[in-house]
């Protein structure tokens, strides 16, 4: 009776622990990632070079499947697997041409990290600054574990959400036109984005 | 006689009146005019600026239920929101809730968008894909004060290179 009555006394501080961990898990395979585009960015000799290798090191810590199916929101069930597959392809092109657009040989940020909460078991925010050029950014990472591996799935920049942001203009064109609407608009975007 | 008893039947309508009055003030102050069954499901906020009990919570527009209690998470400072939302409505488990604005200057309600998730939440289950609300004076102020820091920036760069 007595050790039922202290098991969650006892179990508290193996749970405050477990959490603890995962933040810290977290939070190294993010400053890691990190510190390998930062590395890259120092390095490349041009802005082609730097796009083609900073590619490899984004795709392993994004997670783009999670992240286009959450953009895409309710209009995601009704994609056929091809349909899907084609989908994260598109994604991944459009969010990986569109960020490292931004990117400048030799020109990197200086990240301020915060401490990070775990929001729900296996998710964990990471709240960081960056300063750059001059101006001052408030980007929060969120990550999630997948078979006990640690990715990004949405980032929110000042108070914004990535996820949110496309999940509002995709349902917009999946209300107007359906699953056909949404896939032209993939297209359409990663066209334009060239 | 009949002079008093008009008196009571005057006074009996006026406390109906007023209970008619109390009763509504209640019942849409804290939104329990949604009809049915309801359940509650919490939302984690950075910032939940402005958001009270009683305000809406909407989807696609269409009003599924009310912001039941709004406190505060002592272990990191987060908003913790608690909805109250008609039991008709199922969310996907990876579904979002933003805080936003109607108009310039209107109320502050919850605006939820549903995910992909095959899982739905259950009664208790928390969204942790939130917006907060975007805090339109300190955006204001980063673009008043930006050059004080692009000057540190600088000064800073001058010595050593930036990590």
């Amino acid at each position: 009776m007595t050790i039922r009555l202290l098991l969650p006394v006892l179990l508290l501080p193996l749970l405050t622990g477990i959490a603890h961990a995962s933040n810290e898990a977290a939070e190294n395979r993010l400053k890691s990632s990190v510190a390998e585009v930062v590395t890259i960015v120092k390095g490349a000799a041009n802005r082609e070079a730097l796009i083609a290798s900073v590619k490899t090191p984004l795709q392993r810590i994004l997670n783009f499947s999670v992240m286009t199916k959450r953009s895409i929101g309710p209009g995601w069930k009704q994609l056929t697997p091809e349909q899907q597959q084609e989908a994260v392809g598109l994604f991944t092109t459009l969010i990986l041409r569109t960020y490292t657009a931004k990117f400048t040989p030799g020109d990197c940020p200086s990240m301020e990290y915060k401490p990070s909460s775990s929001t729900a078991p296996g998710r964990v925010e990471i709240p960081t600054t960056s300063l750059y050029k001059g101006s001052r950014y408030d980007v929060v990472y969120r990550m999630e574990e997948q078979n006990g591996a640690w990715s990004i799935t949405d980032v929110v920049i000042e108070g914004v959400s990535l996820v949110a942001d496309y999940r509002s203009q995709f349902d917009a064109e999946f209300k107007s036109g359906g699953t056909e609407a949404v896939m032209k608009a993939l297209r359409n975007s990663v066209a334009q984005a060239k | 006689m009949k002079h008093s008893k008009l008196e009571l039947m005057t006074g009996l309508f006026v406390l109906l009146g007023l209970a008619a009055v109390a009763y509504l003030t209640i019942k849409l102050g804290t939104g329990s005019l949604i009809g049915g069954n309801t359940y509650a499901v919490e939302s984690r906020f950075a910032n939940a600026g402005g958001i009270h009990p009683g305000c809406s919570v909407l989807l696609s527009g269409v009003t599924v239920g009310r912001v039941e209690d709004v406190r505060m998470d002592p272990s990191d400072y987060s908003a913790i929101v608690t909805l109250r939302l008609t039991s008709l409505l199922k969310l996907p488990s990876d579904s979002m809730a933003s805080v936003k604005t109607s108009g310039l200057i209107g109320d502050k309600y919850i605006a939820l968008s549903p995910g992909a998730d095959e899982a739905s939440l259950k009664p208790g289950d928390r969204i942790t894909l939130t917006e907060s609300a975007v805090d339109l004076e300190s955006l204001i102020g980063k673009m008043a004060f930006g050059s004080v820091d692009k000057e540190k920036n600088t000064k800073e760069n001058s010595g050593k290179p930036n990590p």
